[in-house]
């Protein structure tokens, strides 16, 4: 397991210790003849035909894992998932990621992958709102949508032959995103849930989960009609476009934001899956404590989380039973 | 070092004139800080810092050698960064040079003084075996294994905790010589000398960002910067060296400004510094 990068005195790694250790054996239930590790057999009945997937390879007449993992079976196919792996991209997953080129008809993201994302001018709505086709003009113009360096919410469209992702963002959800920061977290941390656009009402704050281990955390903005209203006065753009962006961020929600960020970086420290849920906890167990926002990122309060998490989900499994 | 958009970079600006960085911090607080010592056993003292992302590492060997004939009562230090490409791709190759000898200047300018040795951060004269003919050489070497903004402060904390834990060997003058002959000298292996390290200086960098300065800027809140000073401060509160990088002028009465500010932030770092650096060194002997 690879080591938490804290430092803890004796009493802190005790600690934490057994709050993993409480964690563990809440799952251990589950599977454990299924994971295995590079060289392990894997089991299967000889008589079925099976289909060796991902992280499986052939010797001396064993299927034999190559990876770290957990062996799957789907129908015939044995293949081993392994638990740390790079961002493995779905249809439908959204995805925050950061313009690195402007070219021909299409700009080009960088989404924390193996390669560059792709988000055509036509998978993008217009400013002005109407569907028509793109012109040169239009394709002139892109960078008044999108600049080099800009943060860009988008879903994953479909798969182009050499691997990489193309991106749509026609929905008035996804675009551009300002006045927040951009966090970065190891990919597999963000399960694929139903929702991965929070709003946090009280705060005025905007969560973004993204797929491939980019999170934003920003001031709320409505639905992102706010484009198209810019557009529209097309004399006073620039004025309008400054101004929108360096409207300061009240105090309030700057700690809010500030709060959540931290909460996100902690529980990232820690190895724990990102959801909702697991956010507002480690946010909740910070204001209880009246922790400053700074000291949440000490190793105190690190333990604090890993503890609070683990009678969580205790409490949760027993109330299943 | 990955570029930022124009909304995020006002939200850094913009926090920072409201006393709230993007971690939380306010504008005079540092992140917490990770001391280990003794990670390089080879060498006579060697310290791992960690500063939020930032990580380096520095190391002191000591070997005897001639002093110079301008000083025959002083020993040698020479202070050398490599930047290491695991810290950021650019430094690949020769890519990290130039940040390497700027942070090898800038350490040597605070933390040794002026070209006849006056005002050293450290003692040299405690360095000198047999006037004029032997004396130790301390070969200080910092690594910089990560890099996320305040490299100079992290590296000049790491050199004062690798030269709290350097040990330097005694040494006995068993025959004396006359004229140029190098007398013969006797190594212990045993009895070790701790170097005094209460006059080491530590650095304290301001980054100034529109009208503020921060302190333990990250790497992100460097890329918004006009400029910077970088001031060595000695636990009396004087200065020992001070170091301006950016492109950007600054009036001379800001300057005075970020000097006193730097020297009332130099004290809580200086405590904090040395109460890390003993836990560490506590650690280490009970490992």
């Amino acid at each position: 397991m690879r080591e938490i990068q804290l430092s803890l005195n004796q009493t802190q790694k005790i600690r934490l210790q057994k709050a993993l250790q409480k964690l563990e054996s809440l799952h251990s239930k589950v599977n454990s003849d299924a994971s295995v590790t590079v060289a392990d057999t894997i089991p299967i009945s000889l008589e079925d035909s099976i289909l060796k997937g991902h992280g499986t390879a052939e010797r001396n007449g064993e299927v034999v894992a190559t990876v770290c993992g957990v062996v799957e079976r789907v129908n015939m196919l044995v293949y081993v998932r392994s638990l740390r792996s790079r961002f493995k991209p779905e249809i439908g997953d959204i995805i925050v990621g950061r313009v690195v080129e402007v070219a021909q008809k299409r700009w080009k993201l960088e989404i924390n992958f193996n390669q560059d994302a792709v988000l055509m001018l036509s998978s993008m709505n217009l400013p002005d709102g109407i569907q028509r086709r793109r012109t040169a003009v239009d394709e002139l113009n892109m960078r008044n949508v999108f600049e080099e360096n800009d943060v860009i919410c988008a879903e994953v469209r479909n798969f182009q032959n050499d691997g990489s992702l193309q991106l749509q963002a026609r929905s008035q959800k996804y675009g551009k995103l300002e006045k927040g920061q951009l966090l970065t977290v190891p990919p597999y941390l963000v399960k694929r849930q139903k929702q991965h656009f929070h709003h946090l009402v009280q705060y005025g704050v905007d969560l973004i989960l993204g797929c491939n281990g980019f999170i934003w955390v920003g001031e709320h903005c409505d639905a992102r009609d706010t484009v198209a209203e810019e557009q529209l006065n097309n004399t006073e753009e620039q004025n309008t476009k400054s101004t929108r962006v360096s409207e300061n961020v009240p105090l309030e929600t700057r700690r809010s934001i500030c709060r959540v960020a931290n909460a996100v970086r902690v529980l990232s420290t820690l190895g724990f899956s990102l959801t909702l849920e697991v956010i507002l906890e480690a946010f909740n167990l910070s204001s209880t404590l009246n922790l400053g926002i700074d000291e949440m990122l000490g190793s105190e309060f690190h333990v604090l989380v890993a503890e609070k998490e683990a009678e969580r989900r205790s409490s949760l499994t027993k109330k299943k039973r | 070092m990955v570029g930022l958009s124009v909304g995020e970079k006002h939200f850094i600006q913009g926090g920072i004139n409201q006393n709230l960085r993007s971690d939380g911090r306010k504008r005079d607080t540092y992140r917490p800080i990770f001391v280990e010592t003794g990670v390089i056993p080879q060498a006579n003292g060697s310290a791992r810092i960690r500063m939020g992302a930032t990580e380096v590492i520095a190391s002191v060997k000591a070997e005897l050698g001639r002093p110079s004939a301008l000083q025959p009562d002083k020993g040698k230090v020479a202070i050398f960064v490599d930047c290491s490409p695991v810290a950021e791709p650019t430094f690949e190759g020769r890519g990290g040079e130039d940040l390497s000898t700027e942070l090898s200047v800038a350490l040597q300018r605070c933390l040794l003084g002026g070209k006849s040795g006056a005002g050293a951060g450290i003692d040299l004269s405690s360095l000198v075996v047999a006037e004029g003919k032997i004396c130790w050489d301390l070969y200080i070497d910092g690594l910089v294994v990560s890099s996320d903004g305040n490299l100079l402060d992290a590296l000049g904390a790491a050199i004062k905790a690798a030269l709290s834990n350097t040990g330097i060997p005694r040494v006995h003058v068993t025959a004396a010589a006359s004229g140029d002959e190098q007398p013969e000298v006797d190594i212990s292996d045993e009895e070790f000398l701790q170097f005094d390290t209460s006059e080491v200086p530590v650095i304290v960098t301001l980054t100034k960002v529109g009208r503020h300065y921060i302190v333990d800027a990250t790497s992100e809140e460097e890329s918004q910067m006009s400029s910077a000073i970088s001031v060595s401060i000695n636990r009396k509160g004087h200065i020992c060296g001070l170091t301006k990088r950016g492109g950007a002028g600054i009036d001379p009465s800001v300057i005075s400004d970020m000097i006193s500010v730097a020297q009332y932030i130099s004290e809580q770092l200086i405590n904090k510094l040395d109460s890390e650096i003993s836990a560490a060194e506590a650690d280490e002997d009970e490992s």
